[in-house]
């Protein structure tokens, strides 16, 4: 028994695919792929595979994580090349490895953004402007809905921005969110934040539909999870 | 700006967008420029549903063996995305290649329900096609066609349908497909087009008919035009075992209602049951041999990834091989984790042998139908089941250790009384009282029976055309038999719905071309997803149908003699109106007509095919 993990990309037609749909597409590529992948026992076995963090439906990325165990004689070269000739183009494998980090190591993740102005009446100076003033506060609070409930969180200490630009179409952004099995922040709250604010402060400007992805999944030393 | 671009925007604000993005595994894509012919595939109702049906998988397929033929999915946007889609212009799309279908050689609608009309409507003008046939023009594409069960009666969609496809697709479609690109290439107009593909069995063109009406409303006559036949014939496959079969399914990533790989064993039904519309439109019966059936889900499996199985067919425990099939089947199953379900199974030949097969199948729980509750009215509908043989299946279900049945049956039927439905509780409690009689039975869980209870529908091409549809208010009398009966009862739990949408279905089942202005109208008036209760709105039907002159009685609750002209007079099923009025006389009887295979009926196949369904038995 292998274990393997394989970093994937999700995009374009695949970004629309849901984390639990993403489990389900998975499990039936390997058997159309002819991957003996290992099957948990017990009274109801199924295919051993997990995603030790979830992408949010919309994102693209290039740094998605899936861990399976090949349970058979098959590289795990091989098994990645028989996948990706059964999985659709927007949803490839991009190298598969022995895992060297545990789930738990992850405690952050990069996105990139754009922020698009709703129409090409809203100026991208102004945009930007309004966003240097939003993330200028001492507190970003924002209610964010979890399992227990609703809770209040400050996205200031839980966001870092590494960059901040404008662009033609808006504001281009960089972001490193906390993630992982504690605490987990997604940027679109911080979207939703800057949303709300412009609503209050700047209702002329209006933002289009959040363009993002995610570049990075990292841990504890700033190192890519792997 | 491509409409990748446009509807990408939209996606994120609405329900489950991956159902509007196509890229599945197993979607066909091919270049355009190859392409001689473009069909969309439409299905009038949700992703989720639509992608489960077996009808669009082997066509979709079937089509997309030819190199030349492009065939793409369309589904009804559900209504959060229809509205974005309106809003920003977006046409109606097919899913691989995301272009609109306005200009698709072959907008096909596969129709299986009555009450998925008005989406037919609302898809057509969603992709900015006339909904009305005659406002086409005489540009040759796109052409309108519709196929399934529905088209037994295609009088309803005659103003909104160019051409219907009577009977199983597999060849027909590809027929009308080649003379269409054959006319196209020699610049052929949409009337010379349509006047040529009616001379192709299976083909009905309903603007080549003309419908005139007696005072009181029925049919006086439908008279053929330009040389379109009397009658339509439908289409059937001869030699079923080696008739096309998809080797590999478009598998969703967003769930569906029948999330998996199916094999049809067999097709067409010998049971004759006489409220069955489905047992006599598919006729012949057909099997597949346990080989062909083996190999196909063994390719199936290993190309779509699937890890469940289902055996479809109307009934599959009719299938004279079937434990050699379950065997086949059972031997790679089992090795691979493969789920194998078996619905439409019947109780009066339910073996043993089978259930020990079954009991190596993970089992979600078991189904019966005997659709009645009392003998005498199993017998009014033929339904071959007696009491003792749902007795020994459930006592098989039980000893394998299952502790729940489930039962459907019909209320409404011909010859009713109220004892008949009060017969179906108590034939429930017999099956409960047999399980606490038993010595060796479940621990730990109570027995319990669920007992579903459905609106009868008469419908066409089968011996209860005839009859009228109860009345709302006979229906909601019984109804409430049923609840003063089931109270009480703790281990029977019984269910039934509201009759508006059995009735609107009934109407819409045995209507005639007149109620395509109600269509129209309850369309105009917001009428969409009909069959969804979230959607349904009578109160706008029947504003249709006041608009429109006609009412929901004449068409659901007026009995027709043996002599009136039906709107589907001129469509041929092969099954004869003699053959019906003998099944429908012996109903009144309550006599039963034993199942083909035991004898033949004369129910008009054989005329047509030129020989008996079934091999006489060695003497």
């Amino acid at each position: 028994m292998l274990p393997v993990r394989a970093v994937f990309e999700k995009r374009r037609r695949a970004k629309y695919i849901s984390h639990l749909d993403l489990m389900r597409c998975m499990q039936r590529a390997f058997r159309r792929a002819g991957v003996p992948i290992w099957f948990t026992e017990g009274f109801n076995p199924h295919a051993y595979l997990m995603f030790p963090l979830a992408l949010s439906l919309g994102y693209e990325s290039g740094c998605e994580i899936m861990d399976f165990r090949l349970d058979g004689v098959m590289s795990m070269e091989e098994a990645m090349e028989r996948l990706n000739r059964v999985l659709p183009a927007d949803l490839q494998i991009l190298s598969v490895a022995e895992p060297a980090a545990k789930h738990t190591d992850i405690t952050a993740a990069e996105y990139r953004l754009l922020v698009p102005c709703a129409y090409s009446t809203v100026s991208p100076d102004a945009l930007f402007a309004a966003w240097e003033a939003f993330y200028a506060q001492p507190e970003i609070l924002i209610e964010k809905k979890t399992k227990r409930g609703v809770s209040e969180i400050d996205l200031k200490p839980n966001s870092e921005v590494l960059s901040a630009e404008q662009t033609d179409a808006g504001v281009r952004l960089s972001l490193r969110m906390p993630a992982g099995t504690s605490v987990n922040v997604n940027p679109s709250l911080l979207i939703d934040a800057f949303t709300k604010y412009l609503a209050e402060h700047a209702p002329e400007l209006k933002t289009g539909m959040l363009r993002a992805e995610r570049t990075a999944i990292l841990c504890a030393d700033g190192s890519a999870f792997k | 700006m491509s409409l990748f671009e446009q509807i990408e925007p939209l996606l994120l604000q609405v329900q489950k967008p991956a159902r509007y993005i196509g890229g599945e595994m197993g979607s066909i894509m091919k270049n355009k420029d190859d392409i001689k012919a473009r069909f969309a595939f439409c299905f009038p109702d949700r992703y989720d549903v639509g992608m489960s049906n077996l009808g669009m998988k082997i066509l979709y397929s079937c089509i997309n063996e030819r190199p030349e033929y492009w065939c793409e999915r369309v589904f009804a946007p559900d209504t959060d995305f229809e509205q974005l889609m309106r809003k920003h212009g977006v046409p109606l799309y097919a899913l691989e290649s995301l272009d609109p279908i306005t200009d698709f050689d072959f907008i096909g609608f596969t129709i299986g329900y009555e009450l998925c009309y008005t989406n037919i409507l609302n898809m057509l003008d969603l992709a900015g096609i006339p909904v009305m046939q005659k406002d086409r023009g005489e540009q040759i594409f796109p052409i309108v066609c519709a196929g399934g069960s529905c088209c037994c009666n295609p009088e309803p969609l005659a103003d909104f349908i160019d051409i219907f496809f009577l009977g199983e697709g597999e060849e027909l479609d590809l027929e009308v497909m080649d003379l269409y690109v054959k006319m196209k290439a020699a610049g052929a107009t949409r009337s010379e087009f349509l006047r040529a593909a009616a001379q192709i069995q299976g083909v009905y063109v309903p603007s080549l008919y003309d419908v005139t009406y007696n005072p009181d409303g029925t049919v006086q006559a439908v008279t053929p035009k330009d040389g379109a036949p009397a009658t339509v014939r439908k289409r059937i496959i001869e030699n079923f075992d080696k008739c096309y079969a998809p080797d590999d399914f478009v598998v969703p990533f967003a769930e569906i209602v029948h999330d998996r790989a199916v094999t049809e064993v067999l097709r067409g039904c010998l049971r004759g049951c006489r409220f069955c519309q489905a047992g006599f439109l598919y006729r012949p019966f057909r099997e597949r041999s346990p080989e062909t059936i083996c190999s196909q889900a063994r390719t199936l499996i290993d190309n779509t990834g699937y890890d469940e199985l289902s055996l479809c067919s109307l009934s599959t425990s009719d299938h004279s091989q079937i434990e050699q099939m379950m065997d086949g089947l059972l031997t790679f199953t089992e090795n691979e984790h493969i789920n194998l379900s078996l619905p439409s199974l019947r109780v009066d030949n339910f073996s043993t042998g089978l259930m020990n097969r079954l009991r190596r199948v993970r089992s979600s729980g078991l189904t019966f139908a005997p659709e009645a509750g009392t003998q005498r009215l199993r017998d009014v509908i033929n339904k071959n089941v007696t009491e003792e043989e749902l007795m020994r299946t459930c006592r098989i279900a039980f000893n394998a250790g299952q502790t729940s049945v489930k039962l459907y049956f019909m209320m409404g039927l011909p010859t009713e009384t109220d004892d008949d439905i009060r017969g179906i509780i108590e034939l429930a409690q017999r099956v409960v009282d047999m399980y606490y009689s038993m010595e060796k039975r479940g621990k730990g869980k109570p027995v319990q029976i669920s007992c579903s209870v459905a609106t009868f529908v008469p419908k066409p091409f089968t011996p209860f055309e005839f009859h009228p549809q109860d009345t709302r208010e006979m229906i909601a009398h019984k109804q409430k038999i049923l609840e003063e009966a089931v109270s009480g009862h703790k281990r029977i739990r019984a269910s039934w719905h509201f009759p508006d949408t059995s009735i609107l279905e009934a109407v819409l089942a045995k209507g005639d071309r007149r109620l395509c202005q109600v269509i129209y109208g309850a369309w105009k008036r917001g009428c969409v997803f009909d069959a969804w209760s979230e959607h349904f709105r009578y109160d706008l039907w029947l504003e249709a149908f006041e608009a429109a002159g006609l009412n929901v009685e004449f068409y659901a609750n007026r009995p027709r003699s043996y002599d009136e002209v039906f709107p589907w007079d001129h469509i041929d099923y092969y099954v004869s109106k003699a053959f019906l009025i003998r099944e429908n006389e012996k109903a009144k009887q309550a006599q039963t007509t034993p199942h083909c295979r035991l004898q033949c009926s004369a129910c008009g196949v054989t005329k047509v095919t030129g020989h008996a369904c079934f091999e006489k038995a060695q003497e």
